[in-house]
């Protein structure tokens, strides 16, 4: 098997660290995005990737930590550590709700995806509306550095706790691929029918998959409320974030350990290099990544970490004719 | 994977040795020219609000064209001006890691924002390294109510705006003899219209008119008509509307075509009420519209030459462009007064003191104890024939407003 090893992961983890202690600037501002991306992409990961249920709405979950982050500090003046552990748990809580509802009448495929998106479009609205939520004016919290606010002068620490719940990610996607439930879900998506002939309560499985991609991706959105200090409902519901996780999931390879890591950092830093091809013409980079990114999806229709592995298998070969 | 920024190449040591070698064999040029002062200037160049991006970069490059050519700033030796564009790319991260760049590049401060969520997270992004940021027109409250040192405004905010726009709406129907009595209020749900419809429930039945009916859409909307269908049975004498460019553009035309013919449509930051290129894609739907905008001093001859620039870049003005034009003028003067380029003592000089308003109808720029330019007013245009005029107030207006516009 090509699974990542746990020791595999632990390294990647730490040289991600070292990188992070390395970085200022517009490059650490940079990666705490990507660690943001990538924990919302391997949150979807775990109900897109491995149980096969595509949702177009992550958003719901994303916005619900979010403004769970915000509301909780400035209306409530809860702990920012205390905000961010309800505000996970909230977006478990929002998952089982949506789950209960879409997996009770048997959604799947289009419709689930439709669901989703109709949720998250449905929260985005109700924020914008409600004066409880800020309204259309949002939220903006309060900037103020040290260890009780989970804000930092020096941002590399934030990184670092980024980082930190991008490691829980793994650890949860690793546990997946060794676990029998990661074997259920892996069922599921293959035959669902044949896995509920075999035994496999689908139901209780599906339900503890959303929660788990909820509160993973609920914690994306605690991070993102508590990075940038200003969210509204556009920013924590709109779909930008559901497109950036589905996409950052299926670029870097949908239903494995480290697809969504990578995609988040190879999609935001292609984003990224690419800026500085726009000269002139506005939106020039844009179009660039966009090719760039068709090419890949092309050349690696399993996402990037296949191709690393069908690349990884080929070198030595031609070692060996060498 | 990208490249260390420090590692060298055996490229970019030939290519150093080379500029060494200029550089010592022209020692007098070399004196001749103080190190330039970096300006950051923060536009959505991509994205949704690409066109307004533009607008301002034309602005803001006019600026340090003038500057330079005029000698730079002259208490520092005649250093020149360098703009160094930062891509928002209409969307609040992207506004922060725009900032980022900048300040890595090196900049003496930032200037622009455009959109309120934009210049939230950017001041914030740039008050970690306390760099002097000057927002233009976005126009929440909030920006400068975070006590950031580092946070300027140099346009009017939300408040303000408001605060003018029924002044000059009563002055307006009182000069006319009162024929507005009841009024309708079509908003875009987001931030900016759904706080102006708020204030002006509250606002406007004191002052005597009544709000018939409050009607918000979400942005983008792709058709008015039940809207406006709505707006005809209800029949107001007035119509207040707030949405951006498209829908501002679709409603209008959409009353045309119904045959709705209110006293008057008086807009407040309007989306295309005050844009030339609504006036010249659509004449006849325009004619009429009221405005309460950023707007520049119609009479200043830069006015006129700014516009010619963007007209012969093939290209509609818009207040954009003034705007960042004067805020390069009002950073020239605080570098000029700070004596320096270094960043703390030019927060000190735009608190301090009071500068020239560039060709904005604000009088002397003073900002006050939050950061926000206690000067700073919008100014009411009317679009008449082909053109739009400033109507309020009396010092700047270049028409008499025409009221009501219907009968």
């Amino acid at each position: 098997m090509t699974r990542p090893r746990l020791a595999t992961l632990a390294i990647i983890v730490v040289a991600l660290g070292v990188i992070a202690f390395a970085l200022s600037g517009a490059l650490l501002n940079l990666m705490i995005f990507m660690m943001i991306i990538a924990l919302a992409a391997q949150g979807w990961n775990i109900l897109g990737g491995y149980a096969g249920l595509s949702s177009f709405g992550h958003a719901a979950f994303f916005g619900a930590g979010a403004y769970a982050m915000a509301v909780l500090q400035t209306r409530f003046g809860v702990n920012a550590w205390v905000a961010l552990v309800i505000g996970i748990a909230l977006g478990a809580l929002v998952g089982a709700f949506i789950g209960f509802l879409s997996f009770r009448s048997g959604l799947k495929g289009s419709y689930f995806a439709l669901i989703t998106l109709a949720f998250a479009e449905v929260a985005r609205i109700v924020a914008n509306s409600t004066n409880f939520t800020g309204g259309a004016a949002g939220i903006l919290l309060k900037l103020q550095n040290g260890l009780p606010y989970l804000q930092f002068a020096d941002r590399r620490y934030f990184l670092l706790i980024a980082l930190g719940f991008v490691a829980i990610g793994l650890v949860v996607s690793w546990w997946l691929e060794h676990s029998r439930f990661g074997a259920y879900l892996v069922a599921l998506r293959e035959n669902e029918q044949a896995a509920q002939a075999l035994g496999v309560d689908v139901f209780a499985v599906k339900m503890k998959a959303i929660a788990i991609s909820g509160a993973l991706t609920a914690a994306a959105g605690c991070l993102y409320a508590q990075n940038y200090l200003f969210i509204d409902a556009n920013v924590a519901f709109g779909s930008w974030i559901s497109i950036e996780a589905l996409f950052a999931a299926i670029v870097g390879g949908s239903g494995t350990v480290l697809g969504p890591l990578i995609g988040a950092i190879v999609l935001l830093g292609l984003g990224e290099l690419t800026k500085g091809l726009s000269h002139g013409i506005p939106g020039m980079d844009l179009m660039v990544f966009g090719v760039i990114l068709v090419l890949s999806v092309a050349f690696s229709p399993n996402g990037l970490v296949m191709l690393m592995k069908s690349l990884g298998l080929r070198a030595p070969a031609k070692e060996r004719e060498a | 994977m990208r490249r260390h920024p420090k590692s060298l190449s055996r490229r970019t040591v030939l290519k150093s040795g080379v500029a060494l070698t200029s550089m010592l064999a022209a020692p007098g040029l070399l004196r001749a020219e103080p190190a330039p002062v970096k300006v950051g200037l923060l536009q959505p160049i991509s994205g949704a609000f690409a066109l307004d991006g533009d607008l301002a970069k034309i602005g803001a490059e006019f600026a340090v064209k003038e500057i330079n050519e005029a000698g730079g700033i002259k208490a520092l030796g005649g250093a020149k001006l360098e703009l160094i564009v930062g891509d928002s790319r209409s969307n609040a991260e992207a506004g922060a890691q725009a900032t980022e760049e900048l300040q890595s590049a090196g900049v003496a401060a930032v200037l622009g924002g455009f959109a309120s969520g934009i210049a939230l997270t950017a001041t914030q992004t740039a008050s970690r390294y306390d760099l002097p940021f000057v927002v233009d027109c976005a126009v929440a409250d909030t920006i400068t109510e975070r006590g950031l040192k580092n946070t300027f405004r140099f346009n009017p905010n939300f408040s303000m705006a408001t605060a003018v726009a029924l002044k000059n709406l009563v002055k307006l129907n009182d000069d006319a003899g009162k024929p507005i009595k009841t009024v309708a209020i079509v908003h875009e749900d987001g931030l900016f219209g759904s706080g102006l419809a708020k204030i002006m429930q509250e606002k406007l039945p004191p002052l005597g008119f009544q709000i018939v009916e409050t009607i918000a859409h979400p942005t983008p909307a792709r058709d008015m008509t039940n809207v406006v269908l709505r707006l005809r049975a209800l029949n107001p004498d007035l119509i207040v509307p707030s949405h951006y460019f498209n829908e501002f553009v679709l409603m209008a035309r959409t009353l045309q075509q119904q045959r709705v013919r209110p006293k008057g449509i008086y807009a407040v930051f309007g989306g295309a009420a005050s844009s030339y290129r609504f006036v010249n894609e659509f004449p006849e739907a325009a004619q009429g519209v009221m405005d309460c905008n950023h707007w520049g001093d119609p009479k200043s001859p830069i006015t006129a030459k700014l516009r010619e620039t963007v007209t012969a870049a093939g290209k509609f003005y818009a207040y954009n462009t003034p705007i960042n034009y004067s805020l390069v003028k009002v950073f020239a003067q605080a570098v000029e007064k700070a004596g320096s380029a270094d960043r703390a003592k030019i927060i000190e000089a735009l608190a301090a003191n009071e500068f020239d308003s560039g060709i904005m109808p604000y009088g002397k720029t003073k900002f006050d104890a939050k950061g926000q330019n206690a000067s700073a007013l919008p100014l009411n245009t009317q679009v008449q024939g082909k053109d739009i005029k400033v109507i309020y107030p009396a010092e700047y207006a270049e028409a008499k407003p025409v009221f009501p516009i219907n009968g």
